[in-house]
């Protein structure tokens, strides 16, 4: 298990997030893109239909699903480069909330606001945002505004433009960078100006508190699960 | 300042005056008249409103909407309707507004690509010509987008940053099959408990020329008047969009049986309880003067 430096430690506590550059790389990255891509192209009329029918978002989809689709999902929830500085930060008791496997559609108009996704006083609640390909800047790229996950930091507003955001911080990237942050700091997707969708995965964490995860919410996968670590993080056992 | 209904419709009786087609909710004989609605604005102390136009696209079919607005120039507005794949569409309403109080027109399809992840070129879009012609002929364009085309939106705003866009009913864009009518003869529209507008329609709030108006609740809440579940829709669209650019409607005659006029008039106040006066008094007819230009009475 890689742990995090020092000088991580300290930026994470201080501004909230760290970049894993090249995080997933080789045939490791290029297996998770060809997932991406195949089950994001086999899910996208049925999307359609749903945005048509008023059930779904009409300006990114993500694949159903997805830890049931291809074990590379999976592998990505405890993957080297970030798992250990995901144990480190919730001292070796965390879990898996969920998986995003996202696609955004370039549009005008970013889809979401800045925002945080919890309060300060949830328990620590962590994402980790991989980029499936080369999110370029004005391409939809994470925007995070550093220190904003300390509870007495701001007050934020929610500005018109998100360019307009008072000390944020953007984040493009190549294919295979990961970016972890602490999900009380306000953050955002980038309007995305240019015309290639923007591919990533957001996975979902939080410290462990009891009951928090049903022992049935990932037991699909229970096969893929079988060292007492994966069960732990899956909450197969309760 | 006046309090102005910004969304409502009037219908007489089907006849060979007043042309219209005909429905199970509004058959032949039926009719909602322009006086039932003085009466109830009478009442609750209502100076103006929008009439806007039902039962029928043709010209025909919008002559009772044009007494209504010739008879009460000052007291009303109009928003008409295009046919379906009219083949002039741009003659259709040069005609429908005339001098004749109607100020713009409602749709609900913006002709273009389905899927969201096409090149998008706006000159292709079918609507093209009716929003070219909203911009020269400074037209307001009255929008409930089906579901299938919110993603649409933002790239003809874009290109016509000079048209006033009042996006209708909580800027909520109905699914296909969602649309049904309920035991008090009002529409209904099933939503998603997550409220999917706020990645789509909300996000227009950037634009300084769209504008909502706030009515339809009984359509979309699962509860009964004062629609509480639906504060924090209403609570997110004054946060996006600011108490300068949204509009109260009741969208009269489907509310007066339930939960009734006078109610409706105080929807506004149940929902945003922290509006200031004057955000109140905007939101209840000031932005719809300003925006729509109603005559001072």
């Amino acid at each position: 298990m890689i742990l995090p430096t020092p000088e991580e430690k300290k930026q994470w506590e201080e501004e909230g997030y760290l970049v894993f550059e090249n995080a997933i790389q080789g045939e490791d990255l290029k297996r998770l893109q060809n997932a991406f891509d195949y089950w994001a192209d086999a899910c996208k009329e049925e999307w359609l239909d749903r945005v048509e029918a008023g059930d779904a978002v009409a300006t990114f989809y993500d694949i159903p699903n997805p830890l049931e689709k291809d074990p590379v999902f999976i592998d990505i929830i405890d993957y080297p480069s970030y798992y250990g500085a995901l144990m480190d930060f919730t001292d070796h008791d965390l879990i898996l909330l969920g998986p995003q496997v996202r696609t955004v559609a370039p549009w005008p108009v970013s889809y979401t606001g800045w925002h945080p996704d919890v309060g300060y006083d949830n328990p620590l609640h962590i994402k980790v945002q991989i980029y499936v390909n080369d999110v370029e800047p004005g391409s939809g790229e994470f925007g995070f505004v550093p220190g904003s996950h300390k509870p007495g930091s701001g007050p934020y507003s929610r500005p018109m433009r998100q360019e307009s955001m008072t000390g944020h911080k953007t984040f493009p990237g190549k294919a295979g960078t990961a970016i972890m942050f602490n999900s009380c700091g306000w953050h955002v997707s980038m309007d995305n100006h240019s015309d290639t969708p923007r591919k990533s995965i957001i996975l979902i964490y939080e410290k462990r508190t009891p009951g928090r995860i049903g022992s049935g919410q990932f037991a699909a996968i229970s096969e893929y699960c079988q060292t007492p670590e994966r069960r732990k993080l899956f909450s197969l056992d309760g | 300042m006046p309090r102005i209904d910004a969304h409502l419709h009037v219908f007489t009786k089907a006849s060979a005056e007043f042309p219209r087609e005909i429905s199970d909710v509004w058959p032949a004989e039926r009719e909602e008249p322009v006086e039932k609605l003085l009466d109830e604005m009478e009442k609750h102390q209502i100076d103006q409103a929008v009439l806007v136009q039902m039962a029928g696209a043709s010209i025909e079919n919008h002559r009772y909407l044009l007494q209504c607005l010739k008879e009460y120039p000052n007291r009303f507005l109009g928003i008409g309707l295009v046919p379906d794949g009219h083949p002039n569409p741009v003659e259709h309403m040069a005609e429908l507004t005339d001098n004749t109080g109607i100020i713009g027109f409602r749709f609900s399809t913006f002709g273009g690509p389905r899927d969201i992840f096409a090149k998008m070129d706006v000159r292709e879009f079918a609507a093209y010509p009716i929003w070219e012609c909203a911009a020269e002929r400074d037209y307001v364009l009255w929008l409930y987008p089906n579901a299938i085309n919110a993603h649409l939106l933002p790239y003809l705003i874009e290109a016509f940053p000079q048209v006033r866009i009042v996006l209708n009913h909580l800027a909520v864009c109905p699914g296909a099959g969602k649309f049904s009518w309920d035991e008090f003869g009002r529409p209904q529209v099933q939503v998603t408990g997550y409220n999917l507008f706020m990645h789509t329609t909300y996000r227009l709030a950037r634009f300084e020329n769209v504008n909502v108006h706030l009515s339809g609740q009984y359509a979309f809440s699962k509860e009964e008047f004062p629609y509480k579940d639906l504060a924090g829709w209403h609570h997110g669209l004054l946060g996006g969009f600011g108490a300068k650019r949204l509009m109260w409607a009741t969208d009269f005659p489907w509310i007066l049986e339930e939960p009734g006029y006078g109610k409706l008039t105080t929807v506004i106040e149940e929902l945003l309880p922290n509006l200031s006066e004057a955000e109140l008094a905007d939101i209840m007819g000031g932005n719809a003067k300003r925006i729509l230009r109603f005559p001072d009475l």
